[in-house]
């Protein structure tokens, strides 16, 4: 852990705060606008990424993320580290010691019973917390004193900072959600829409789907902040909508999640209210490719198993050439304008771990031609579609409804076409496609398609969970209802050897490494991912909001505290 | 009888309605329907004119047109010394009470969201200065004379049979005393038990508040009961008007005689006469013939009645016939009878 | 009239119970999942227990008694509860989205004042302006003034609201920056400037749908009052000498509106319903945006609960509708 860099980032997030307003709620409100609704402000309960940031508003973690991905403390004295001694040196258990004097809303004390408290809630029984993932692991929680959180892992924890880090994991308040604990947790209806926290704001009115309103926190760590006096966040519309509210009519200073095309973003700039702002995360469009025979013909159970390699996908040269014939910088300026950058890495950030693979941002057709007439793949009846065998080189694409995403299949199967690919287009409602449904034939994860598309991405900085999403053991059949995570089947046991090594690897450059190389068998040595772009967050913040900064690691809101109106 | 009698009450010169045609994508005036189509006859005071024809022929028309419930295209309607069909909005309305109609259908004629008692006493409010109580005394008067109830005052007219229907709507018509009143096929939709009911009821009634009748009807055994003179139209225009007596025993044009050969003789003793059939239809009076309207079915046609229309002339003393028969007999080719008295239909173009 | 309104009523339960196993069939049938909002980052496994603890997982018919039991035993209990501050509930579960984790009722009474007034007010402004455009339209029938009318109508049915919502947004809102685009559901009258705000960002949504309501409410207005035009009952009046004014007025309107009541009282489920596009155009956030966002997400209890709901006022309304046409034409007795 780079702490230095800690420290500066977090130094540097305050120095961003002006000393000009140096009074809490001296300026008065601040509206901001997401289009997809607010639905509950209790993290664990969420249903989406809107919930967790507004809730960031609220309630905090221990640590959170700042705008380079490095960890800085929000409640805790400091990031322990193996070399401060707050991570033992069999790395399984992290000690984290909380700030003195610290106050819920409410004015009562935070202590460490409320942290044991938040990771109790979210793993009881029946609860169906939607972030127990972050706390996988995690054996026991010791609290010797009212400071002091031990976390106790059941196995060595080469990054132990996944639990209570980030707006993901927050710290719920024991006094408030005790009798919240499992099934009862989504009958706590006033407790999840309006939590007590420690963060800048506390809840005033919460409507559900639609409005909530937060005031400063009288008891706020900084006596100076934050630096407006309430906070209006409305839920409804859609994206563009949003992007107009700030940039073009000016009624909102920040509007979230403002994905809209390059035109439309043209066209927003020129309303002169406001400015797009944006950071690159891990989320990337990537095409999968199958590497099991998806066919019909198969029986149900029997297909896209690993039973039926994929009959054409098998041999990784045409993969090769189906990632070598996309205009990745193409695709960025017709979807996502400079929401977007092309890439050919599945971890593009941060800079630690990312890969510095470009070879495939530059297309080519011609090269991506001699790679299937190599492969054996000739167009022997002159119709245009390569074939071998008598079997046609033909491929069904499928992927989410969405106008960015019909757009890249159009552009997609230009180019295969160019190379002598035929290519079937699908598109599958999102709520089936991402719904999860094991009786659907439509899902994402059942791929009864050659290739798909979707985006994705991993939750903080540490990218093991996300490299061992393609071990072998995780890929999705029959005998699991569907529910791997190894969308491609890729199944390679020289990766599975190095996932595990990754699991047992300390420090961050070695884990870098490590996954550096993890993201190169991936994408250019076998081609099993064809990344597209790397997708920022893109919003819109108004020029009469000071202090934003945009952030791809965590909650965007995450500095709210240092807000303030550019008079 | 003509010249003697006594002032006419209501005359009518050369009326004219026509409904105009509206055709294509612009709605252009492309034609007229002629319902009516230069009628002249005048009526006596204390008198009833029967007015006969198939259905068709204009003759309500001709008696809404009369009380201005149509805007007459063109033509003289003076009622008891005023023009009805020049008056302004407001004069007319004040000159509603001396004219009244009973209509066909005494079922869609009535209100139907309104009781008895507003039906009849609506017209009070609007012209007579009667205080409640004097409104309510003049409708119960109003029900006696015509044979209703009151307890059924604040009945609604659904609740009512036809024939009792028909006499809120006469009783309705009587409340500002007119002194004419259309009958606009009072009878037709009655049943036969009940007809006679209320053709005496009419016929009392004029005894008694000495009304004058246009009683327009297809019935023609009922026009002979309560008509003193008759006018039988034909496509727009009057084919023959003679008193009653006169027309049912020698009805003049073959019209007429067509017309009046359908009707059962009471008297089974008497000859019948001999049923005339008429061969084809009724033309459109949207584009009625050249010459006589009736020359296209006319048993008697002859060369000058598909050219010529044929004048209403006096045939006879008080008989007026639109037919070329009687101007050769009776006034030669030439027409060298003077065009009738201005009170009588004439004018053809 | 009384025992035909009780008939009436009895007859409904049935046809409600129905209804409402064919709504929660379909709904259920529909494709989607409640979790398909929850980002990929979100573990299959995890996923399993957010399922297990939505209650998700159960059997369909399971479900359904479950809901029926809430719907028509817990919620009234709390209501009553609400009002009398009565504990008949006792904490029982209640039904609860499964996207907020909040009651469905408790959301239908957040949603119902926006929709209430923004869609009640345009009902009530279209009617306002249908009744005297489809009178004078038939009674001066084609004239310029029915010409226009009539163009007036085809537009307002035919173009869709979210075109014409877009549009006045585009002139009025963004480039003259007359009116507000998001609508404050926070926003109480209190004095003379909130009301003013309120006016202001009411005015375009409450425009769009008083534009569509009026065209079809003038179409029913002006073919009623023809039809009722050319009746001998408006001729006697006519006759009786009464002025212009009392014959339309009096004899023709009172009997060409029975028909418009009742198209009025059948649209009144609409009011209550919400204008799904409408609002989410101008983030109204009503009863219509929280059905659409329910079914975006798959949020079975809130859609079922909601369109149950318009089912029960529909067949009330229709109810409402036939007794009205009762009262108002006296041909007409329920016996």
């Amino acid at each position: 852990m780079k702490l230095k860099s800690a420290l500066l980032g977090a130094a540097a997030a305050f120095a961003l705060a002006p000393m000009a307003h140096a009074e809490r709620g001296s300026d008065g409100e601040v509206k901001i606008l997401y289009y997809q609704a607010v639905s509950t402000l209790n993290a664990y309960l969420s249903s989406g990424t809107k919930d967790v940031e507004a809730g960031s508003l609220v309630l905090e973690p221990l640590a959170g993320f700042d705008q380079d991905g490095n960890l800085y403390p929000r409640l805790v004295e400091s990031i322990p580290t193996v070399e401060n001694g707050g991570v033992a040196k069999d790395l399984t258990s992290i000690t984290w010691k909380l700030k003195p004097g610290l106050l819920w809303s409410d004015g009562t004390p935070l202590t460490s019973a409320d942290v044991k408290f938040s990771w109790e809630y979210c793993t009881a029984d029946g609860g169906g917390c939607a972030q127990a993932a972050k706390y996988e692991g995690v054996k026991s929680i010791d609290t010797p004193d009212d400071l002091t959180v031990v976390v106790n892992f059941e196995a060595p924890k080469p990054y132990p900072y996944q639990p209570f880090t980030g707006g993901t994991a927050p710290i719920l308040q024991k006094a408030q959600f005790e009798k919240c604990l499992g099934a009862a947790a989504s009958t706590c209806t006033e407790q999840n829409s309006k939590p007590i926290g420690t963060g800048p704001f506390m809840v005033t009115d919460f409507k559900v789907n639609d409005v909530v309103t937060l005031a400063a926190n009288p008891n706020y760590r900084d006596p100076a902040k934050p630096a407006f006096a309430t906070v209006t966040l409305k839920g409804g519309g859609d994206a563009l909508a949003a992007a107009s509210a700030v940039m073009e009519t000016g009624e909102f200073d920040y509007a979230w999640n403002t994905q809209i095309n390059a035109e439309q973003q043209a066209q927003m700039a020129a309303g002169g209210k406001g400015k797009f702002v944006n950071a690159f995360g891990t989320l990337v469009e990537r095409i999968e490719i199958n590497m099991t025979d998806p066919s019909s013909a198969l029986a149900e159970g029997e297909r896209s198993t690993i039973k039926h390699p994929h009959p054409i996908f098998s041999d990784p040269k045409v993969r090769a050439a189906l990632s070598m014939a996309i205009d990745r910088q193409a695709l960025v300026d017709v979807g996502y304008g400079s929401a977007a950058r092309p890439t050919c890495n599945l971890v593009p950030a941060p800079a630690f771990q990312a890969s510095d693979n470009t070879g495939c941002l530059k297309q080519d057709i011609e090269g991506a031609k001699k790679l299937l007439d190599e492969a054996g793949w000739t167009d022997s009846d002159g119709d245009g579609i390569r074939d071998k065998d008598g079997k046609k080189l033909s491929i069904l694409y499928q992927t989410s409804v969405s106008a960015v995403r019909q757009d890249f299949q159009a552009l997609v199967k230009g180019w295969w076409n160019e190379i002598g690919v035929e290519v079937e287009l699908k598109s599958i409602d999102p709520g089936v496609y991402f719904g999860g449904d094991a009786a659907s034939p439509d899902t994402f994860q059942k791929f009864y398609a050659d290739v798909e598309m979707y985006a994705n991405n991993f939750d903080g900085t540490d990218a093991e969970p996300y490299m061992a999403q393609y071990l072998c053991n995780k890929i999705p059949g029959p005998d699991n209802q569907w529910q791997g995570e190894n969308i491609n089947r890729f199944c390679d046991p020289a990766y599975d050897a190095l996932v595990k090594e990754l699991s047992t690897t300390n420090g961050i450059e070695a884990r870098g490494a490590l996954v550096k190389k993890l993201n190169d068998m991936l994408t250019k040595d076998s081609n099993v991912v064809i990344p597209l772009a790397d997708r920022g967050r893109f919003s819109a913040q108004s020029n009469a909001l000071g202090g934003f900064v945009m952030n791809a690691w965590d909650a965007e809101l995450w500095n709210a505290q240092d807000w303030y109106r550019v008079k | 009888m003509l010249d003697a009698g006594p002032q006419p009450l209501v005359q009518v010169s050369d009326l004219k309605m026509y409904f105009p045609i509206h055709t294509g994508l612009l709605r252009k005036h492309t034609g007229d329907v002629k319902a009516v189509d230069g009628v002249s006859f005048s009526i006596n005071q204390g008198e009833t004119l029967g007015l006969v024809g198939e259905s068709g022929c204009g003759k309500s028309t001709v008696g809404r047109a009369l009380l201005r419930l149509y805007e007459p295209t063109a033509g003289k309607v003076v009622i008891d010394g005023q023009d009805v069909a020049s008056l302004t909005p407001e004069a007319l309305r004040q000159k509603r009470p001396t004219m009244q109609m009973v209509f066909q259908d005494p079922q869609a004629s009535l209100n139907p969201r309104m009781t008895v008692a507003d039906i009849i006493g609506e017209p009070l409010l609007e012209h007579a200065n009667l205080d409640e109580q004097g409104r309510l005394r003049r409708i119960y008067e109003l029900m006696d004379q015509v044979g209703l109830n009151r307890s059924f005052a604040n009945r609604y007219p659904y609740a009512f049979s036809g024939g009792q229907r028909q006499r809120i709507g006469i009783a309705r018509a009587l409340a500002l005393n007119p002194k004419f009143i259309v009958c606009d096929e009072p009878i037709a939709a009655l049943d036969v038990s009940i007809q006679a009911q209320v053709v005496n009821l009419l016929e009392d009634l004029q005894t008694r508040l000495g009304l004058t009748y246009l009683f327009i009807s297809h019935d023609l055994s009922m026009v002979r009961h309560i008509a003193d003179r008759v006018a039988v139209m034909y496509l727009g225009r009057i084919a023959e008007l003679s008193p009653r007596d006169a027309l049912y025993a020698r009805p003049l044009h073959p019209y007429a005689e067509a017309l009046l050969s359908a009707v059962n003789e009471p008297d089974p003793n008497r000859a019948r006469r001999q049923r005339i059939i008429l061969k084809g239809d009724v033309p459109s009076p949207a584009n009625p013939p050249k010459g006589c309207n009736f020359c296209t079915r006319c048993p008697k046609v002859f060369d000058l009645c598909r050219t010529i229309k044929p004048d209403l002339i006096q045939a006879e003393p008080g008989r007026f016939v639109a037919c070329h028969l009687y101007s050769n007999t009776n006034a030669g080719p030439t027409g060298t009878q003077a065009p009738i008295s201005d009170n009588q239909q004439g004018v053809s173009q | 009239m009384l025992t035909y309104t009780l008939r009436r009523l009895l007859t409904a339960i049935p046809t409600l119970l129905l209804i409402s196993l064919v709504i929660f069939l379909l709904v259920d049938l529909a494709p989607g999942s409640p979790l398909s909002e929850i980002p990929l980052t979100v573990p299959p496994e995890v996923r399993e227990k957010m399922m297990k603890a939505l209650g998700a997982d159960q059997p369909v018919m399971v479900r359904y008694v479950l809901w029926l039991k809430q719907f028509f035993w817990v919620e009234p209990q709390y209501l009553i509860d609400g009002w009398f501050g009565t504990d008949f509930a006792q904490g029982a579960q209640r039904i609860i989205s499964w996207q907020s984790k909040v009651p469905a009722f408790q959301i239908i009474g957040e949603r119902l004042p926006q929709t209430l007034t923004v869609v009640g007010t345009a009902y009530l402004v279209g009617i306002l302006i249908a009744l005297p455009i489809g009178i004078y339209s038939a009674y001066r029938q084609y004239s310029w003034f029915d010409q226009a009318g009539t163009f007036f109508a085809m537009a307002g049915f035919s173009v869709p609201t979210f075109f014409t919502g877009n549009v006045l947004i585009m002139i009025f809102a963004v480039k003259l920056g007359w009116f507000p685009t998001i609508y404050d559901t926070q926003l109480r009258v209190t004095d003379w400037a909130s009301f003013y705000k309120m006016i202001m960002q009411m005015a375009l949504p409450v425009t769009v749908l008083a534009l569509f309501n009026a065209a079809e409410i003038s179409r029913y207005t002006r073919s009623s009052v023809l039809e009722n035009l050319n009746q001998d009952y408006v001729r006697t009046a006519r006759a009786k000498g009464m002025g212009e004014r009392t014959v339309l007025l009096k004899h023709v309107l009172r009997n060409s509106l029975i028909p418009v009541v009742t198209v009025i009282a059948l649209g009144m489920p609409t009011v209550f319903g919400g204008a799904i596009v409408t609002e989410n155009i101008f983030k109204i956030n009503g009863i219509g945006a929280a059905l659409i966002g329910a079914i975006h997400v798959s949020d079975l209890p809130l859609i079922q609960t909601i369109t149950f709901i318009f089912a029960v006022l529909i067949v009330l309304f229709n109810l409402i509708a036939d007794i009205l046409y009762g009262i108002l034409d006296p041909r007409i007795r329920y016996d």
